[in-house]
């Protein structure tokens, strides 16, 4: 253990060990701390003791001054740590009992009935998550830093859910009231990422609660499609099992401190299984027996970038108070390495920003050529086929690292923020005791003037090494490798037929006078006023649109835009090039069905989307998390019917007739 | 010049405020040709609107004073208690107080606590950039930009937010109150219930919560 007590240290769980291997013992201890679920990860949950430390919470001393440094981060070595794996929320009653309503004599924050109650309680699995401060060594090297995160760690405890079950998660705000001495700000609003669920529980920017409430957000993992499909006989629950998701992310989206919030560390993933992919690796009805053993062989990748300040008297290594960062971070640690044996393994990448931080990733094998990683996986969705991506003449063109028809980094998988992607590298195509690596473009510092270790592969520099692989003989008791790849993966439901059509406009500048900054459609986050109003049960085609006219020339930025609620298919791409705006590729890893697509400067995408199963307020916002807190996020409604959908109408009217009041310099009432 | 006299309360910064190596010092002058520090007498441990303006502007200043004036009657109780609204000439060659008063007048802006500002160029240049700055060269070497919008502080609580004068009444309102002091659990708790009673009148008239 790094600390004595072994409160709010994510290192609590984590035994050092002089190699990545797990016991069979060990295995079996997990086994008990986390119930039935899967968890054989080396790295996560040794004991239960250990476990109910971090679960207990207490008072963590503040930093002792709000790091602002702009200098280069202190050193450090690269590959000392083990890849930590985020351990799994531990499901336990909730006291007092979820309720409909919100139950605010006993705290809860003000919210809507919960939709779809009858049908979705009692929740089959219910947890606490609570938002708190917590120390993090984000490396051997560095003394601890002061952090937010659920249950007091970073990255947030892994939800694995299962279709069929909905689950509870009450999030509890026990941040301090006043802010420590911090970035962040200690109201919360939980946005799982991307949820098929009410308007209540989506995390709408608006409703953010402060320290000392609660909120229930009640998620039924069921597939889309209730109304039309109703009950699926396949034992995965209700809904079009065609729609199924699997790799969310939750995350704090706080209206104008979403930014600072995640770089304190308020968010984790989720994940949920059903039976074409059920969370293990024997043959099962429907599986599709890829890599999937939670924390051995299916292993998440949440990347961030962060900058910290020198030791202080404290003994700690504080994070700079700032969006980006000059260490790339993996589940917590600089530079990781992990133990890897000679089979297939999958990989859940997340980019959880803040900002622009784009991952151009590559495997760069042990002779310094671009190896093979196979997609399966864009966002939540499983691609139909499988997508290799590498270097070769065979795949280059299946890289997403485009801009217009150009591919920036060769045989790179483009991880934008808030995008994630499933890959399976299969590391029984390497000699045992090679290592592999997985690179970013841009560098990182790791010291001063990035010197080399010995024994990288020709042509690669540490600096841009994100984490290392280490190929190892797989033991008697590790489980056996997965059959190959299936060709087919899943097939998709037919792209919906519009009942309209929209267009989001993306500006940071418009012409004339008008005040300039990031906007949609020329307005800015109102969490009161939606812009557009969709009846329930529709599907509508719609523009992202980040080619409009400047004043000052073409300046547009990139946006990764980001769709609440279902998942959107995309139908064109556009782009300028030689000066002309004109139809693009779509590259194969943008055919699947995504939630997150980047536009860049000059680009457009038409795409389609259904709207069923529920009503309220979601959002359309880029997920650069700068841009986000700068106002480029606006509100749409889910509205019951079509008199609802004209009181919609109404309101946006209303906004309109205010907005233009003012241009007229006129007072509003 | 008995810059001190302006302010009676005891205002206390939080902790983690950067003060002056944030906003700056800089001595600027009121429509009332009074000498004020920017930090030490404007932002430490209040809460203050900020906006940027020159009284020859005719695109978007005159508009953005508007509604700033509907906001001040809106928080007529607050202002100049424990809520400041600032507006800072980002020409300061051409505006001197006089001409600020005059502006001001002119517009029945000339308010307590409402103060229009000027100095040397060179400390607005640097409030300017300190203030609104968006780490973008195109966007930060024009000094007409962010025009419309209010840089929204809380120094007591380190808040550091925005709203934007063509949004929504409501919209500001409620973006200025996001900025407001701590509030204590029993406040919370009265805000929460009060809301609750809102959504569910919402819920009854259009089968959701609409604009609340």
């Amino acid at each position: 253990m790094p600390g004595k007590k072994g409160k709010h240290r994510e290192g609590a769980g984590q035994k050092k060990k002089s190699d990545n291997t797990v016991s069979r013992r060990t295995v079996l201890k997990m086994g008990a701390a986390a119930g039935a679920v899967s968890v054989l990860a080396p790295n996560i949950i040794t004991s239960r003791k250990a476990l109910a430390s971090i679960m207990q919470g207490g008072p963590v001393p503040p930093p002792l001054v709000q790091c602002v440094s702009g200098a280069a981060s202190p050193s450090h070595t690269p590959f000392v740590d083990d890849l930590p794996v985020p351990f799994p929320a531990i499901d336990h009653p909730l006291q007092p009992k979820p309720t409909k309503a919100a139950n605010q004599g006993a705290g809860e924050w003000d919210r809507d009935d919960h939709q779809r109650w009858t049908q979705f309680t009692p929740a089959k699995i219910t947890s606490e998550l609570e938002a708190r401060p917590g120390l993090h060594r984000f490396h051997s090297n560095f003394g601890e830093s002061y952090i937010w995160g659920f249950n007091g760690v970073y990255p947030g405890p892994m939800i694995l859910n299962k279709y069929g079950k909905s689950t509870i998660v009450r999030f509890r705000n026990s941040l301090p009231p006043n802010g420590d001495n911090t970035f962040g700000h200690p109201e919360i609003t939980i946005h799982l990422h991307n949820g098929h669920h009410g308007s209540e529980s989506d995390g709408f920017a608006g409703d953010f609660f402060p320290s000392g409430f609660w909120k229930d957000n009640l998620y039924p993992n069921v597939y889309a499609g209730i109304d039309a499909f109703g009950g699926n006989p396949g034992g995965d629950g209700v809904g079009d099992p065609r729609e199924k998701m699997g790799t969310f992310w939750y995350h704090d989206h706080r209206a104008e401190k979403t930014l600072n919030n995640n770089v304190m560390g308020l968010n984790g993933m989720f994940i949920v299984y059903d039976s074409t992919d059920p969370g293990h690796e024997h043959p099962s009805n429907g599986s599709l027996r890829l890599p999937g053993l939670y924390g051995v062989t299916d292993i998440p990748l949440i990347l961030t970038q962060k900058r910290f300040c020198a030791l202080d008297a404290q003994g700690r290594n504080e994070m700079v108070n700032a969006a980006g960062g000059d260490k790339f971070i993996v589940n917590g640690k600089i530079q990781p390495k992990m133990t890897v044996r000679n089979r297939k393994y999958r990989f859940r990448v997340l980019s959880t920003g803040p900002t622009t931080a784009q991952w151009d990733l590559r495997l760069i094998g042990p002779t310094g050529n671009v190896e093979t990683i196979v997609v399966i996986a864009t966002d939540a969705n499983f691609l139909e086929h499988p997508v290799p991506v590498d270097a070769s003449p065979a795949n280059r063109l299946n890289s997403n690292s485009i801009v217009g028809e150009t591919i920036q980094v060769e045989g790179a998988l483009r991880v934008n923020v808030a995008e994630r992607y499933d890959f399976i590298i299969d590391f029984g195509n390497f000699p045992v005791n090679s290592k592999l690596y997985l690179t970013e473009a841009t560098s990182q510092n790791v010291n001063p003037g990035n010197v080399n270790p010995p024994g990288l592969p020709p042509g690669l520099n540490i600096g841009n090494v994100v984490m290392r692989f280490d190929v190892v003989q797989r033991e008697n008791w590790f489980p056996v490798d997965t059959p190959a790849i299936p060709a087919t993966l899943c097939t998709y439901p037919p792209i919906c037929t519009p009942d309209t059509t929209f267009q989001w406009n993306f500006t940071r500048d418009p012409a004339g006078s008008n005040p300039r900054f990031f906007r949609i459609n020329n307005r800015v986050f109102d969490a009161d006023l939606p812009q557009h109003c969709v009846i329930k049960g529709t599907c509508e085609e719609w523009l992202i649109n980040n080619n409009t006219p400047n004043a000052d020339g073409p300046t547009n930025w990139a946006h990764p835009v980001h769709i609440h609620f279902e998942e959107f298919r995309i139908l064109k791409r556009f782009a300028i090039i030689n000066g002309l705006f004109q139809e693009v590729t779509v590259t194969p890893l943008s055919r699947g069905r995504k939630d997150v697509t980047k536009v860049e400067p000059g680009e457009a995408a038409l795409i389609r989307m259904n709207f069923r199963d529920y009503i309220g307020k979601y959002l359309i916002h880029c997920h650069n998390m700068g841009h986000e807190d700068a106002f480029m996020m606006v509100a749409w409604h889910i509205v019951p019917d079509a008199a609802a959908k004209a009181a919609c109408d109404a309101l946006i009217v209303q906004g309109n007739k205010e907005f233009e009041a003012k241009l007229r310099n006129e007072e509003v009432a | 010049m008995d810059r001190r006299s302006m302010l009676t309360r005891v205002f206390k910064p939080h902790p983690s405020s950067q003060g002056v190596s944030k906003y700056t010092n800089a001595v600027l002058r009121t429509q009332d040709n009074k000498e004020v520090r920017f930090y030490d007498d404007l932002i430490k441990g209040k809460q203050c609107v900020i906006n940027l303006m020159y009284a020859e502007c005719h695109g978007a200043c005159p508009l953005v004073t508007t509604v700033l004036k509907r906001t001040y009657r809106d928080l007529k109780d607050r202002m100049g208690k424990d809520l400041f609204f600032y507006s800072i000439s980002v020409k300061p060659q051409d505006d001197t107080p006089a001409a600020l008063k005059h502006y001001a007048q002119m517009r029945t802006a000339d308010l307590p606590g409402w103060y229009f500002l000027t100095g040397d160029p060179y400390d607005i240049e640097t409030i300017r950039y300190r203030l609104f700055n968006m780490g973008h060269i195109g966007v930060d070497i024009d000094f007409a930009m962010h025009s419309g919008t209010f840089r929204i502080i809380n120094d007591a609580t380190n808040y550091w937010g925005h709203a934007q004068s063509f949004a929504s009444q409501k919209n500001i309102m409620k973006r200025i109150a996001w900025a407001d002091p701590w509030k204590s659990y029993a406040e919370w708790t009265v805000e929460s219930r009060a809301r609750q009673v809102l959504i569910n009148q919402d819920i009854k008239k259009y089968g959701y919560r609409r604009n609340v």
